[in-house]
């Protein structure tokens, strides 16, 4: 029975992470919460499947191992967490960029090839970490890409 | 020995502490510090040391089980040197008092000074190869805190960081070394290796090239010279602290005692006599191009430590007796020197050498301390110089015709700038101006007493090493036993007759004449001829290329869209389990008994998946995730856990709810093309994840230690009252998870709500999209100047 859970758990796993790749923000959510029901599922397992009583003093033992289901019902409720915060963060990036596409939404870093740290701290000092900069020429260039972009949006 | 090494460690805080109330005075207690290592003279002076009595030992336990504990072990070298780190160390503190302004921050230089001399101390007493290792490091650390140590000038900080990159190279060398030495030699502890077991050992080549690496890059030999000069930027007591005593000498230290090990392998002196002979030229050569006190000084160190590298690695007796007892003389000349610079930079307001002249009236004791120092460091008669200098001639005679050439020149360039050094004193007497002609200091006259007495003390042990042999010899043969050379028959004496090696001296006073008489035309050589390869000029490179792939790699995988990003990590994840998949013995179960009734759970979780792999239809997709949800809580029913497949159930009915709402204000699921490659490399990816869970959940089937759950099952009861046994796990034993559990439901209910409310309306704008495309980059490079 476990080799057959196993083979169930790889499946559900791979459609997760199939899922999490694909570019729709809603499949991405999708993913994870499969790859969350196969770990759960793969925690019962490999504790072994025996056909005992289920962990109440009530019946008659012997009873199952009762750690990993303690483990699995924590499990459950933080990933029921983490699905709806995902669900609300999708929600929220939908709003601010205005479409769904995963493999769209980009990195700061990527952007400005020159500024070391990715991000400038203030306009007149835009990269602390080269302090011997032409600085003059840095403002300038920030100042045009920031018209640009107030041209585009109006 | 233990509290030598830990009192100045002990002291830095005290005076990290007290230098606020205390300012100035605060290196009093620094002094006081380096009192335990001055105690170590007492030992020292003993007869055991020399008779090859047992040595001090003190082991103190840390972790036995891994060999890693604080044994120090005082052999006569190690005492020795021990010793004159004291002294130095002392001293430099006692002279920085006079020397630093008031408005320095004491409260980090004392504190650095003392971690410095004390990890130098443990460096040299550790008989722990681990330890050794530890020291090593420390050393680097805290000499890049203090040649940083006035950080706001970027020469200081330059400096450090050279100084720290080389040694920090070396000192990985020396950990491997260290390694390879314990796992070949069978112990830890430097005392108990097997000799006989580390020769015989193929680990013993490994172990010897990257002890040289350590050691050469410390002691700033020639590849890695260049890290020294710049280390001048630190303040003037620390540059004679660690110049004369301690981080240069390290790499001293490790090849005087691993000689003992290495030396019977001609590659060990193979590689370290020519290095230093050529190190002692190149330093010579470079220091005469100086015309700045303090870089004519720091490139004669590496000259110095060249030599005394050549000394000890010709791993002989005669070698290391010589070695030995120019390490003595060096460090008294050279701290002295390192002082004398310093009062002069204090008093004058400069240490270039052309803007200085005729000193000697205004100096008159400075003078006297500068020339017997000077005297030393040249190699004349009769301070102790000259007997050093006699013995390495000696034994450079042994090492062939070569050796003794380069030597005899690099002498005499050691000469040439000694008089360069101390033509300042001489002359009429010209105020020292700046660029612009304006006087640096209106008044020039002696320093105090503070200033003054390190170097007079230091300068007379200079004096007593050469006109009485006899003290330096008492000296060194201390260390005689530790080094083995007890049974070495040479003295010093300053006459012993016409030798060989005084044939070569009045050779090299003749050559050094020459270069003093002909000095425009050597300086005139010195200016034009520049050699293409710089070893700066490499480190630079180094370091801009590790700067460029760095920030290339992270831009290259820091920066890209998430699919993407995780379809890299999948990957390296996937080919490091691959990996172990592979090497992994291969357990395989066959399929055994399977009651019917799981097959409609199967049935019901894989239709789930694939039903939402295949579904073009947000609201179909998330019933076909409640399809799964649902078979895996009937699933948890046929595991026997029934409140899991409670708590499935409600969260499911959640979960849809929440999609549901979610949706309203969702675009409809929009099929979004992958491309054929990407789609391949994602079918490959969720497959290698599947079969690697698959592989993994059979592989951990059997059980790696006793199951805790009798445990559980047995106190359910007894200790929480209930008789549901998960339960009582979760909310008795436990507790703190739980809570911890329901705070991150707690947070997510906050976050979840504040971001729906903070998004009511849907303001899109695409500006904020921060997606970069290839027309953006361009455009905006375009637009820089």
């Amino acid at each position: 029975m476990e080799t057959l859970f196993a083979i169930l758990i790889g499946l559900l796993v791979a459609a997760g992470v199939f899922l999490m790749l694909s570019r729709t923000i809603v499949r991405v959510v999708l993913g994870l919460t499969f790859i969350a029901y196969g770990v759960n599922l793969a925690i019962l397992t490999v504790a072994g499947l025996r056909q005992d009583s289920p962990p109440l003093l009530t019946l008659e033992g012997p009873y199952v191992d009762p750690l990993p289901q303690a483990l699995v019902l924590t499990a459950i409720v933080i990933g029921f967490g983490t699905t709806a915060l995902l669900l609300t963060v999708a929600l929220r990036a939908y709003q601010v960029a205005g479409h769904d596409d995963v493999a769209a939404f980009g990195d700061n870093l990527a952007r400005d090839p020159d500024a070391p740290d990715g991000q400038h701290a203030d306009p007149e000092h835009l990269s602390p970490d080269l302090p011997e900069m032409d600085h003059a020429a840095e403002t300038a260039a920030h100042l045009a890409e920031l018209e640009r972009l107030r041209r585009i949006t109006r | 020995m233990t509290l030598a090494v830990l009192f100045p460690l002990l002291m830095a805080a005290v005076c990290g502490l007290l230098a606020r109330p205390l300012g100035r005075r605060s290196g009093y207690l620094a002094a006081l510090g380096f009192v335990p290592a001055l105690l170590l003279a007492v030992p020292l002076a003993g007869n055991s040391v020399e008779a090859g009595g047992t040595p001090l030992a003190q082991v103190t336990n840390w972790v036995p089980e891994l060999g890693l504990n604080f044994a120090f072990r005082g052999d006569g070298f190690s005492l020795l040197f021990a010793v004159l780190i004291g002294v130095i160390g002392a001293l430099a503190s006692l002279y920085s008092v006079a020397y630093l302004s008031p408005h320095e921050r004491f409260g980090r230089f004392y504190p650095y000074l003392l971690l410095f001399g004390g990890s130098m101390l443990g460096l040299v007493l550790s008989d722990n190869l681990i330890a050794l290792f530890g020291f090593w490091e420390m050393t680097s650390v805290t000499s890049f805190l203090l040649i940083g140590l006035w950080h706001t000038r970027s020469e200081a900080r330059d400096g450090a960081i050279k100084a720290f990159l080389v040694s920090a190279l070396g000192g990985l060398g020396l950990l491997a070394a260290v390694a390879l030495l314990s796992v070949a030699g069978g112990s830890t502890l430097l005392s108990e290796l097997d000799l006989e077991a580390v020769r015989a050992s193929p680990l013993f080549v490994p172990a010897l090239l990257l002890t040289l690496l350590a050691a050469l890059t410390k002691s700033a030999q020639l590849p890695f010279h260049l890290w020294l000069p710049t280390a001048m930027e630190a303040p003037t007591p620390v540059s004679a602290f660690l110049h004369s005593a301690t981080m240069v000498k390290a790499g001293v230290v490790l090849v005087a005692k691993f000689g003992l090990i290495f030396g019977s392998s001609p590659l060990w002196s193979g590689i370290i006599v020519p290095l230093g002979v050529a190190t002692m030229f190149w330093g010579s050569w470079r220091a005469l191009k100086q015309t700045d006190l303090k870089a004519l000084l720091a490139f004669s160190t590496v000259s110095q430590l060249g030599l005394l590298m050549a000394l000890y690695g010709l791993a002989d007796a005669e070698g290391r007796f010589a070695a030995t007892t120019h390490l003595l003389n060096h460090a008294a000349f050279k701290a002295a020197l390192f002082f004398v610079v310093g009062i002069i930079d204090h008093e004058t307001g400069t240490r270039e050498t052309f803007r200085l002249s005729g000193l000697r009236r205004k100096l008159p004791l400075t003078f006297v301390v500068a020339g017997l120092a000077t005297l030393s460091m040249a190699g004349l008669p009769p301070l102790g110089g000259f007997i050093s200098k006699e013995l390495f001639y000696e034994a450079m005679l042994h090492a062939g015709p070569g050796f003794i050439a380069v030597a005899v020149i690099g002498s005499a360039l050691t000469l040439a700038y000694c008089a360069r050094l101390i033509r300042i004193f001489f002359g009429d007497f010209r105020a020292p101006e700046d660029d612009g002609g304006r006087l640096l200091k209106s008044e020039i006259h002696e320093a105090g007493p503070g200033l003054l007495l390190p170097p007079a003390l230091l300068a007379g042990a200079a004096l007593l090493f050469g006109v009485l042999p006899a003290s330096a010899e008492w000296l060194a043969r201390r260390a005689g036993t530790a080094l083995g050379f007890a049974g070495y028959e040479g003295h010093l004496e300053l006459w012993h007759g016409v030798t060989p090696a005084l044939l070569l001296t009045l050779l090299t006073w003749g050559l050094a004449a020459l270069l003093v008489w002909q000095t425009a035309r050597v300086y005139f050589l010195q200016v034009h001829l520049e050699f293409p390869v710089s070893s700066n000029r490499i480190y630079r490179g180094l370091l801009i290329g590790l700067e460029t792939l760095a920030s290339r790699l992270i831009a290259g995988t820091q920066g890209l869209a998430l699919p993407d990003q995780l379809r890299i990590t999948l990957a390296a994840a996937g080919l490091m389990g691959g990996y172990a998949v592979w090497r992994a013995p291969q357990v395989f179960q066959p399929l055994e008994g399977v009651p019917l009734s799981t097959l409609p759970i199967a049935v019901l979780l894989v239709a789930g998946a694939l039903g939402v792999l295949l579904s073009r239809n947000r609201l179909t997709a998330v019933v076909l995730t409640g399809l799964t949800g649902f078979g895996s809580a009937v699933a948890f029913l046929a595991m026997r856990a029934p409140d899991l497949a409670l708590t499935q159930l409600l969260i499911e009915a959640v979960t849809v709810i929440l999609f549901l709402l979610v949706f309203r204000s969702l675009p409809g699921f929009r099929s979004l093309p992958r491309g054929r490659t990407r789609q391949i490399i994602d079918v490959g990816l969720a497959g290698a994840a599947g079969i690697g869970t698959t592989l993994l959940i059979l592989a951990s089937l059997r059980f790696l230690s006793p199951p805790i759950s009798p445990y559980y099952l047995e106190n359910a009861y007894k200790g929480g009252g209930g008789k549901n046994v998960v339960n009582v796990l979760l909310v008795d034993f436990r507790g703190w998870d739980t809570l911890g559990e329901v705070m991150v439901v707690a947070m997510v209910a906050l976050a979840v709500g504040s971001l729906v409310r903070l998004g009511r309306r849907g303001e899109a704008r695409s500006e904020n999209d921060t997606a970069p495309t290839l027309p953006d980059l361009l455009d905006l490079q375009e637009r820089r100047p």
